[in-house]
């Protein structure tokens, strides 16, 4: 299990991004992470994967644990190879300039070489669509195919747990639902699953548990059906408002309501 | 006649910039930074080859692997020393700290090996080529081999090995390549490695053409032009560009030079350069942006 214990972290000395952000992430289970723009998601992700130096940030206080193994101090590819966590960068992280199938064996170099060929059968299994994209750069497929391809790509390094950013950022409705379908999968077979999103709607359907971070820190969390009904997680991220109370008194109620989440 | 034997001496030369140029945007591809530092590279790398080869001397085909490797290590302890706690911030801070270095090598270049020139002569097999009225001298002849064998050994390995595709990765973008467990810090010393390894290469080819001094530096400059001819970010620039410097200089040193344009041959690779900036910005071969509106 990936949990995280009161972890504060700062970008170059000063710029505080979370405050104290504690949760878990089961194994076998899907997990959801909500939370507006600069609320510290990324960050949060950037923190688990030993991304942070890379953006002059430093973990201040706090711990990241796998199973019990403080993953603080490793390197981003210690991390993908020994302990089996692949994090999937927002806006579609593909090579513009390689091929698909490039793409494909670029993202299996933490693997031995004789795995390359199964991996690739099984992704083009998954996503038959990209057999016949195989030799196009992947700066041309479209959105919904790059993001098809970043998936692919995570599953080449062979993940036990996937930590997804915004897959659903710029797709359309239907090529999201397909998407989420397929992470469900995933999960059936047993990868675990962190998804960082706004698309709270189809996020909470797919997942077990949801937290909501708010200001970097978690404001709110539970199963996920829970969240789904919650009155004030309806309110700011479904955008279905309670229907009553609705004049005057709402910039006062939001900011009551920000401060008690 | 005389056009034909000039245009191949050009050519010939034009290898050997071709290999130095290959070395400058390997590491602007990666690492996003000009090295200005490249004279100095050239002049380190081929000094490491004359203590092997002529103070200690080590048989050729030894001494020439070994002095290249260490060239390698080279580059790689300034990737670790001076590029790598960079990392994170705009690229440009980069380019200028290779001006900072460039500084500091040549002044212990001078410190520790004055500015004397060395004599600079390997011993090879004689391959003076007569081709009827056509006469190319034996070391020229060995540079734009050897310049033109390590051209295509990197290009083999960047583009025929895993490791090669995930240089290219690692090129395109850091943060992508980190995402999928790419160990970019050591791609990155890799590429400094192999671009010093280019840059020594051809340092040890031109120094075998006359001799070698710590004045050798200014050969760096000629690496500008040929680079941006040829597109900052493409390795067919690179050899393209090489070609178009050697010819260009080579036919101006037989034809203008004499009306009296003594040293003119030093500046006509800019006047190219300019032109072909004027045409093409990126460069010749400078890459298409893939665009996504």
């Amino acid at each position: 299990m990936l949990s995280l214990e009161n972890l504060r972290v700062v970008y170059q000395e000063v710029i505080s991004v979370l405050h104290g952000v504690s949760l878990k992430v089961p194994d076998g289970k899907i997990t959801v992470l909500l939370g507006a723009n600069g609320a510290g998601k990324t960050t949060l992700l950037r923190t688990i994967f030993g991304l942070l130096p890379v953006y002059d940030g430093k973990i201040i206080e706090g711990n990241v644990l796998l199973d019990g193994t403080s993953l603080n101090r490793f390197h981003s590819s210690t991390i993908v190879h020994k302990y089996r966590i692949t994090y999937v960068m927002e806006e579609r992280p593909v090579f513009w300039y390689l091929t698909v199938d490039q793409n494909l064996r670029a993202a299996a170099f933490s693997r031995p070489n004789k795995e390359i060929p199964g991996g690739m059968d099984r992704v083009l299994k998954i996503f038959p669509k990209l057999n016949s994209l195989r030799h196009t750069k992947a700066g041309y497929l479209s959105g919904g195919e790059q993001q098809m391809l970043t998936i692919g790509m995570a599953l080449m390094t062979k993940p036990k747990i996937l930590l997804l950013d915004e897959p659903s950022l710029g797709l359309a409705p239907l090529v999201v639902r397909e998407l989420f379908g397929i992470i469900r999968n995933l999960n059936e077979e047993g990868l675990t699953v962190f998804l960082v999103e706004q698309n709270a709607h189809a996020a909470l359907s797919v997942a077990s548990t949801g937290y909501v971070i708010e200001g970097g820190r978690i404001v709110l969390d539970g199963p996920a059906q829970e969240l789904i009904h919650n009155k004030d997680v309806r309110e700011f991220y479904l955008g279905a408002a309670g229907g009553d109370q609705q004049r005057f008194r709402d910039a006062k109620r939001y900011k009551r309501r920000k401060r008690w989440l | 006649m005389d056009f034909l034997q000039f245009f191949c001496s050009g050519i010939l030369s034009g290898l050997v910039y071709g290999l130095l140029g290959l070395g400058l945007v390997l590491i602007f591809r990666a690492s996003e930074a000009f090295n200005f530092a490249v004279g100095e590279f050239l002049v380190v790398g081929a000094f490491l080859f004359f203590i092997l080869y002529f103070s200690w001397n080590v048989p050729f085909l030894i001494a020439f692997p070994i002095g290249l490797g260490a060239a390698g290590v080279f580059g790689a302890v300034v990737e670790t020393s001076v590029i790598k706690p960079l990392m994170g911030r705009p690229h440009l801070s980069m380019t200028i700290i290779t001006l900072g270095l460039a500084n500091i090598l040549s002044g212990g270049l001078q410190a520790t090996a004055g500015s004397n020139p060395y004599n600079f002569s390997i011993s090879l097999p004689d391959l003076t080529l007569e081709l009827g009225l056509l006469i190319f001298p034996s070391a020229k002849v060995w540079a734009g081999i050897i310049s033109l064998a390590f051209f295509c050994v990197v290009l083999l390995f960047l583009y025929r090995t895993r490791w090669g595709l995930v240089i290219q990765a690692t090129s395109e973008s850091q943060p992508k390549a980190l995402c999928f467990g790419i160990n970019a810090q050591l791609v990155l010393l890799l590429v400094w490695a192999i671009a010093a390894i280019c840059i020594s290469a051809s340092g040890i080819v031109i120094a075998n053409l006359g001799a070698l001094s710590t004045q050798s530096t200014v050969v760096g400059l000629r690496a500008i032009p040929v680079v941006l001819i040829g597109g900052l970010d493409s390795i067919a620039g690179a050899l393209v560009g090489g070609l178009i410097v050697g010819v260009v200089e080579s036919l101006t040193g037989a034809y203008i030079e004499p009306f009296g344009l003594i040293g003119f041959k030093e500046v006509v690779p800019y006047f190219v350069l300019l032109i072909a900036l004027f045409i093409r910005p990126y460069g010749l071969f400078g890459r298409v942006r893939i665009e996504r509106v």
